[in-house]
């Protein structure tokens, strides 16, 4: 009895986070129903529903997500694995450190997108130059995670690795990568987060397949039911990305309370 | 001995030029292997001179200034209310049952998809750059700003439950200072957005004057040289922007007392 009346109270104090989201979308219907605006200004939350599931039906969504999923996978196993071996490299030897912080240090000040119209010159319009800027996206954040992670390792870690005789590389694989996985892990996050958002931009600038090209075609054609599905279904898989990080993270992480 | 240290400290900094100087070698290296590759591999010398030529016919500072104003006045829009959001949040449990839940949600959509949307809606002119950098301020100022005031500590709010203020008292004379720290890192957060966004609705929309736009016509042109003149701007000038607002938060902050 207590048990249900528990879980009733946890609805209740819960509830109250949907209010305002769904107040929103009532007044959104509403709006739509009385007409204020023309159907090319705003669709009804119900004609953002049809169109998701045609576009669902048809195969041109998964098409779609396939394609900017397939990019941003490859993108972001490359340029994190990048900055997770520079950062390691550089926290350990400060010979490494030296040799590319400041040239990284200048990189870092321009902004991911700022470098998409070069990269385009560079590498043309086709596949390589989005695996490239999300690459770049993911490097910064997880290299700087990591050389943070590695410099805060104590020292008497490296104290008993020396003790034990361990060669380098199991003084990275046992202890180094170990000691820093949670603050790794949360600079991963944030790499897979931004390089979620440079590729939806990206793919808004020069594409002929993905979320931010059907979101552009979609706004050529004023088709604002399409466009509405895209910022959707982006909101949706950057959330997705971001809760299930966090819950590895958590679960990761907790060798290090007990 | 002491001489020879030092001799080997200044070697030890300049191995942060190897790399730079590599890749300008190289990067002449392939201009020189003929014309189709002096295209994308800009010769050094031609970045330098279209520079001059930039610099002399103002063509860089109208576009850089045009930026500036967009990033500028997105940052005080949405601070502005970015700071009045979070504040009525952590004054009003209300607001913040009400808001907070909205925030979150509408917080997860990548801003820049929200472009083709802002586009439609409001054309591709001002207001919409504006607006979008506005929000990329805002998210960040709403945060800090909330979390600032929920942990000042519970004695200064019960010191001014004593004097009698009231809410506009308190909020003024007693969370605003107590969580200044919080809300200026939201602040070099929201500068560091509103940039990144500027830079790409310029390049997204490509009307007007503004930095992106200008790397967008370039590209479109095969100019390298600009493109990677209008890079390096936008990287200096970020920098700097962000050296002058940690200056004057420091300034701002120069009351407390740490360490």
């Amino acid at each position: 009895m207590t048990k249900v009346w528990g879980w009733a109270d946890s609805f209740r104090a819960h509830s109250v986070y949907f209010l305002s989201p769904l107040l929103l979308l009532v007044i959104w219907a509403w709006v739509c129903s009385v007409g204020i605006f023309p159907e090319q200004i705003l669709v009804s939350p119900y004609g953002v529903y049809e169109t998701s599931r045609e576009l669902w039906a048809s195969g041109e969504l998964p098409l779609h997500l396939q394609d900017s999923l397939y990019r941003l996978g490859w993108g972001f196993a490359i340029g994190s694995l990048l900055g997770l071996l520079f950062g390691v490299l550089m926290g350990l030897f400060q010979s490494v450190n030296s040799f590319f912080a400041p040239s990284f240090n200048s990189i870092r000040q321009v902004p991911t997108i700022a470098f998409i119209p070069m990269l385009i010159m560079i590498f043309g319009v086709e596949e390589t130059f989005k695996i490239v800027v999300v690459a770049k996206a993911a490097f910064f954040p997880v290299i700087l995670a990591t050389y943070d992670a590695v410099k805060g390792i104590p020292r008497s870690y490296f104290e008993v690795s020396r003790v034990y005789q361990l060669p380098t590389w199991h003084l990275i694989t046992r202890i180094v990568l170990p000691a820093t996985t949670p603050p790794i892990l949360t600079g991963f996050r944030l790499a897979l987060g931004r390089s979620w958002m440079v590729l939806v931009a990206a793919e808004l600038i020069a594409a002929d397949s993905g979320i931010g090209q059907m979101m552009e075609m979609g706004r050529q054609m004023f088709r604002i039911d399409i466009v509405l599905v895209g910022v959707l279904v982006t909101g949706l898989i950057g959330f997705l990305f971001d809760r299930g990080l966090r819950s590895v993270e958590a679960h990761l992480g907790k060798w290090k309370y007990r | 001995m002491k001489k020879l240290n030092q001799f080997a400290l200044r070697i030890s900094r300049l191995r942060g030029f190897l790399l730079p100087i590599a890749v300008a070698l190289i990067w002449e290296f392939m201009s020189r292997q003929g014309d189709a590759y002096a295209y994308t591999f800009v010769p050094l010398s031609q970045i330098i001179l279209s520079f001059i030529e930039l610099l002399k016919s103002g063509e860089l500072l109208i576009n850089l200034v045009a930026t500036l104003q967009t990033t500028v006045t997105g940052l005080i829009l949405g601070g502005v209310t970015g700071l009045l959001v979070g504040g009525l949040m952590a004054v009003s449990p209300t607001a913040n049952k009400l808001i907070g839940p909205l925030y979150h949600t509408l917080r997860q959509v990548p801003l820049l998809g929200l472009i083709p949307l802002i586009a439609l809606w409001f054309g591709n002119g001002l207001f919409s750059k504006v607006l979008i950098v506005s929000l990329a301020a805002f998210y960040p100022v709403v945060l800090n700003t909330f979390e600032g005031m929920r942990g000042v500590e519970k004695k200064y709010i019960e010191v001014s439950s004593v004097l009698k203020f009231n809410r506009f008292q308190l909020f003024i004379n007693v969370l605003l200072p107590a969580a200044m720290p919080s809300i200026l890192t939201g602040v070099m957060h929201a500068l560091a957005f509103a940039w990144i966004s500027t830079v790409g609705t310029e390049l997204l929309f490509s009307t007007g004057p503004g930095l992106g736009g200008l790397m967008q016509i370039a590209q479109e042109a095969s100019r390298m040289d600009i493109v990677i003149i209008a890079v390096a701007s936008i990287g200096l000038t970020g920098l700097l922007m962000n050296n002058g607002l940690f200056r004057i938060s420091q300034y701002l902050l120069r009351w407390r007392s740490v360490r």
